[in-house]
């Protein structure tokens, strides 16, 4: 256990409280105008912009999300695409990140450029369509939104950096007791790790949770629909071009319905991030004594 | 981290890989698509609410009828034209799909990715469809002397026009408007006395109809409306639009210019830069997009909007009402002459049905769109069940009773079957009905042609580039007349306008002599 | 206390640990042993991302769907001709430096100052909501920024908005943001650290939690300052991953933000002058065309320069600190 000594407020701090405050302050005033608009009536919303206080009340944007007869299929697919998905980006990551963190002469870097080469070079859309349709046949499963998303560079060298600041001690006391190499990985490295390992999961989750694009390539069947998926072409049915004739249903809340949906969306993710943050927001210690 | 661009562009390298594939025969293009005996359609937009009720009855009658089901796949908006493409070329088996100019039409066309269906349709085999089709309409939308789908309209031409809102018309005392000066006094009339309407809406989908358009209106275009015989052409939706010589079909030469140089182009953009300083229309035109500044009309923020003559534009009505007591919506078409101006139309329909080269069966997909031109199974799949979905109003309108709506341009489109809304106005009405005869127009002696942007494409990519960053702000009057147009003048002579502006005339020449 | 102590102190803190050095020559075999580790991703890269890259040859083709790649043209560097006969190259070039080099420089440094100051704060409760009030703006749409921005700064109708307001409220002549290209590289960056910095701050606040409480105590005895310790302490500490993090952006800096930036400028050409980038520009001449061969060579002139920065940034980077090293 540790407690902290009592110390006088440092001016560091102080900065720290009200900088973050103000962030929060610039972050909090959007978040609320989205809420907050979404429960107010499209008449309002479209002719200030804004709407601070939900007046007059209006639910007529979530219902039309969720009144859509394949909204629980879309949640379950997108809990299942986010979940596995999260869950095998995570592993896969994790093993070609530490390879490269070790510094093995004449496989490490090799496997680095390898893996930043994607970064920067991509063969574009139609051979991936092709491949997972024609040569894979994954049109309309879930394997085909996850993966080809399965492994990000970008992940991977965060990784590769956060695994390259572990304390070297440890990991050679356990050489010496005679530990293999995947043993030290999975029994040091990654419980050592689980800062960086919630990030980086978050991140990848967040990603999947968010993913509508591979959907729209590869999944035709509107009851395998994810979630975004779903909600982008609520929100793109509305008219796209002057050469569309427009159809002759009611116009839907355009302004309401853009703002739900961002709520919809940012829900989830709001309830599952305190879960991964524990990991990676320790209590402030520093500068503290063992008591 | 973002490849958006590349995702919106279908990421270049791609597509020729798929065409690679599809050469070397290894990809074979058998997949989920097509599948089976249901045909493979491509719709945009979204899923209609209720859609399986609707599906199951379409199939069960299409079973019945003609042996087949249909399995539709829906793509939202923003992403047809990319799938669209993207499906195409990867050879796979659909059978039909909405295109149009727009869209990838040319280039489909060029690749003979499309079947040409007038041969299909003179064969007779056809009945209910070649009934639903006008011969002038099959006749204009020829490309080259050949079909390539069937034309979605639902009148005879598109003039575009106004919106407006009657009970602020007639507030202020102009309940009747025949004429653009009469508009534009109503517009100047609602800036004075309703503080917190503007009096017209723009958006940034729209900068070229305001001017010049083959449309053949400028919306703002006071000459345009007095004379409405323009012969503008551009070789893509985006590009320079040229202005042809009214003689070409008697001298035989075209002699193209720029749109500028066309008679009241610069008076046009001088009322429009007026209409900008003076809080005419929004000043944030460049930057909203059609469902926001529809939505913004429907509360009651705007005094008048675009509309075209597809009868649709009164579906606010309940809407506007419900935002502000008492508002009324009316169609203002300002020509001179009104109904009897007989402006110049190309009758070139903006939505067309094609049929994929590729697709599992040619025939069948034209049996379903003859299946689809019967008026019991037209109103089905483009209302839905009626009785429950819908119910019919007097003998030519309905109701929708359920939220359930189908892009209809996409599939089953026909002028003769088309119901009308509920809530359409007797003005929206009354010009709907004229635009669905054909001989209240005067053919465009460029009707049927269609330029070819193949041999200059490069070019024409750089004046799009140059459309848009230089002449939309002119459109919606957000610059200075004369320093725009100078800047406008300066960016297209780099971009190569002495290249487009000889290949528009070499081809609109061609075209004429080959009449 | 003495500076020396503490001077001690920062050497050891900025120093990385030397990671894995192979120092015993390790048998290959064992070597191989723990890449086996790496092969689902390397698996993933080769079927995904590599046998996909066949598709860059199109670039050097007159592409058309017809013909397909073997019947197609070769036809050398022209589709690369197109974007640089635009005339628009050296302003578009330019703007896309220009903006990528401010986002990365602002959201890497609000990254880390919000990290640091998050560090700082003790209250458990206020901090984790703090935490997940900065990382929402990520989850924003680009086009729900682009209507929170038209609130601001335009309003509805485009005559008006909150900043207008404001500045009319002082008495300071209004502005009409939609046709004033100047200010816009400084809100876009804005935009980005407001989308960013939650993010990025994230990725820091990990970095800081791995580093060891040692450090810290050596500090506090000598009686360094929070402000300090902070700077001498945790930002050398953090340097590895801002490294990594620069690297990475680097090889990017020639792709715009082309989802944010389209949905905010969008076709809007009186904001082109300081707002338009390679990926905007391609997208707005080529949308209409569909002509995939000159898309491919921009994408593949902008993988190139991004490629040779890199290469140029690792290498220097070695030079100057080996250990930190990214690839």
């Amino acid at each position: 256990m540790k407690t902290v000594k009592k110390r006088k407020l440092e001016p560091f701090t102080i900065v720290s409280i009200i900088g973050v405050g103000f962030f929060m302050v610039l972050c909090v005033i959007p978040f609320w105008m989205i809420i907050s608009g979404s429960f107010t009536s499209e008449s309002k919303l479209a002719t200030t912009g804004y709407s601070l206080i939900p007046q007059p009340f209006s639910t007529t944007a979530y219902e039309m999300i969720f009144t859509g007869p394949t909204v629980a299929e879309a949640y379950f697919a997108s809990i299942f695409i986010t979940v596995v998905g999260t869950a095998l980006s995570l592993a896969a990551t994790s093993g070609i990140a530490w390879v490269i963190a070790r510094r093995l002469p004449g496989i490490s870097r090799p496997i680095a450029i390898f893996a930043y080469l994607p970064m920067l070079f991509s063969g574009g859309l139609v051979p991936l369509y092709l491949l997972v349709t024609q040569y894979l046949h994954l049109q309309n499963s879930y394997f085909a939104v996850i993966l080809p998303l399965l492994v990000a560079p970008f992940l991977v060298f965060i990784q590769v950096s956060a695994f390259r600041q572990l304390p070297e001690a440890i990991l050679e006391s356990a050489r010496i007791d005679g530990a293999g190499e995947w043993r030290i990985f999975f029994r040091i490295v990654l419980p050592l790790s689980k800062p960086i390992l919630a990030v980086v999961g978050l991140f990848y989750a967040v990603h999947y949770w968010n993913e509508w694009f591979t959907a729209l390539l590869f999944i035709t069947d509107v009851h395998k629909y994810p979630l975004p998926l779903l909600l982008q072409n609520l929100i793109q049915n509305v008219s796209f071009s002057q050469m569309l004739p427009t159809s002759a249903g009611q116009s839907p809340p355009v302004y309401q319905l853009r703002l739900a949906l961002t709520a919809v969306t940012i829900g989830p993710i709001l309830l599952a991030y305190p879960f991964a943050q524990r990991y990676f927001v320790k209590g402030i210690t520093l500068g503290a004594t063992k008591g | 981290m973002s490849i958006s661009r590349r995702r919106l562009l279908a990421a270049g390298g791609g597509l020729s890989i798929a065409a690679l594939f599809g050469a070397a025969g290894c990809g074979g293009g058998e997949d989920d698509s097509g599948s089976g005996d249901a045909l493979t359609v491509l719709l945009p937009g979204d899923v209609p609410p209720g859609w399986d009720a609707v599906l199951n009855a379409v199939n069960a009658k299409l079973k019945a009828d003609l042996g087949f089901t249909i399995s539709p796949q829906f793509t939202a908006w923003a992403n047809y034209k990319n799938q669209a493409l993207l499906k195409f070329t990867a050879g796979e088996s659909f059978d039909t799909a909405l295109q149009a100019r727009w869209l990838s039409m040319t280039q489909l066309v060029a690749s003979k990715s499309l079947v040409a269906v007038d041969e299909m349709l003179a064969s007779g085999e056809y009945p209910n469809l070649s009934k639903t089709l006008d011969p002038k309409l099959i006749e204009q939308n020829k490309w080259s002397g050949k079909l390539y789908g069937i034309p979605q309209v639902n009148a005879a031409a598109r003039i575009q026009h106004f919106n407006i809102r009657q009970d602020l018309a007639e507030k202020l005392g102009f309940s009747d408007i025949t004429d653009y000066a009469t508009l534009e006094r109503l517009w100047y009339a609602v800036k004075q006395k309703e503080k917190n309407v503007i009096p017209m809406a723009v958006n940034s989908n729209m900068p070229d109809l305001l001017i010049s358009s083959g449309q053949p209106v400028g919306l703002f275009n006071q000459y345009s409306w007095e004379n409405p015989r323009p012969t503008t052409q551009a070789f893509s939706g985006d590009s320079l639009p040229f202005v042809l010589a009214a003689d070409a079909r008697q001298t035989g030469s075209s002699r193209p210019v720029p749109f500028w140089e066309g008679p009241g182009m610069i008076e046009a953009l001088r009322a429009v830069r007026r209409y900008y300083l003076d809080g005419i229309i929004n000043k944030d035109a460049l930057n909203v997009d059609t469902s926001t500044v529809n939505s913004q009309f429907e509360s009651g923020r705007y005094a008048s909007r675009w509309a075209i003559t597809d009868g649709l534009s009164s579906k606010s009505s309940a809407t506007v009402a419900a935002a502000v007591p008492g508002a009324r919506l009316a169609n203002v078409v300002p020509l001179r002459g009104g109904t009897a101006a007989r402006p110049y139309q190309t009758f070139q329909a903006d939505n067309f049905v094609v049929l994929n080269v590729k697709g599992g069966s040619n025939e069948k997909a034209m049996q379903l769109e003859d299946w689809l031109s019967i008026k019991a199974n037209h109103d089905l799949i483009s209302y839905g069940v009626e009785g429950t979905d819908w119910r019919p109003v007097g003998s030519d309108k309905f109701e929708q009773v359920t939220k359930y709506t189908f892009p209809g341009f996409a599939l089953c489109w026909r002028a003769d079957l088309e119901l009308k809304i509920k809530d359409i106005t007797e003005s929206e009405d009354a010009w709907f009905t004229w635009a669905k005869d054909y001989d209240n127009f005067t053919v465009d002696p460029f009707a049927s042609f269609i330029p070819d942007p193949e041999p200059i494409k490069r070019e024409d990519a750089q004046v799009v580039a140059a459309m848009t960053q230089y002449a939309n702000p002119l459109f919606v009057g957000a610059v200075d007349v004369d320093k725009g147009l100078d800047a406008l003048k300066k960016a297209l002579d780099k971009a190569g306008l002495a290249k487009l502006q000889a290949e528009m005339e070499k081809q609109a020449n061609e075209h004429l002599s080959g009449r | 206390m003495s500076a020396l102590q503490t001077r001690e102190v920062r050497r050891a803190a900025s120093k990385p640990k030397p990671a894995a050095p192979a120092r015993r020559p390790r048998p290959l075999r064992g070597n191989l042993w723990v890449g086996l580790l790496a092969l689902p991703a390397i698996a993933f890269f080769v079927v995904f991302a590599y046998l996909p890259m066949v598709g860059l040859i199109v670039a050097f083709k007159e592409f058309n769907v017809a013909d397909g790649v073997f019947g197609s043209p070769w036809n050398g560097l022209d589709n690369f001709r197109y974007f640089f006969s635009s005339g628009e190259a050296g302003r578009i070039l330019l703007n896309t430096l220009l903006l990528n080099t401010l986002f990365l420089a602002a959201t890497l440094a609000a990254g880390i100052t919000l990290a640091l100051m998050l560090n700082e704060i003790r209250g458990r409760f206020f901090k984790r909501v703090a935490q997940s009030t900065i990382f929402f703006p990520y989850f924003v749409s680009p086009i729900v920024i682009s209507i929170i921005l038209q609130v601001l700064l335009a309003g509805v109708g485009g005559s008006g908005g909150a900043v207008n307001d404001a500045l009319a409220g002082f008495g300071l002549p209004t502005v009409d943001w939609y046709t004033q290209p100047g200010p816009w590289p400084w809100i876009l960056t804005v935009v980005k650290v407001w989308q960013m910095g939650g993010y990025l701050s994230v990725i820091f606040l990990a970095a800081i939690t791995s580093i060891p409480e040692e450090v810290y105590e050596a500090g506090a005895i000598d009686g360094a300052s929070r402000a300090q310790m902070a700077w001498r302490i945790t930002i050398p500490l953090l340097r590895p991953t801002a490294a990594v993090l620069l690297v990475l952006g680097v090889g990017r800096i020639f792709y715009g933000d082309f989802g944010t930036i389209y949905a905010i400028v969008g076709d809007n050409g009186t904001l082109f002058p300081t707002t338009d980038v390679i990926d905007t520009y391609v997208f707005r001449s080529l949308r209409q065309l569909g002509d995939f061969g000159t898309t491919a060579a921009v994408g593949l002139f902008q993988s190139v320069v991004g490629f040779i920065l890199v290469t140029a940034a690792v290498l220097i980077q070695r030079k100057y600190a080996k250990e930190s090293s990214v690839l």
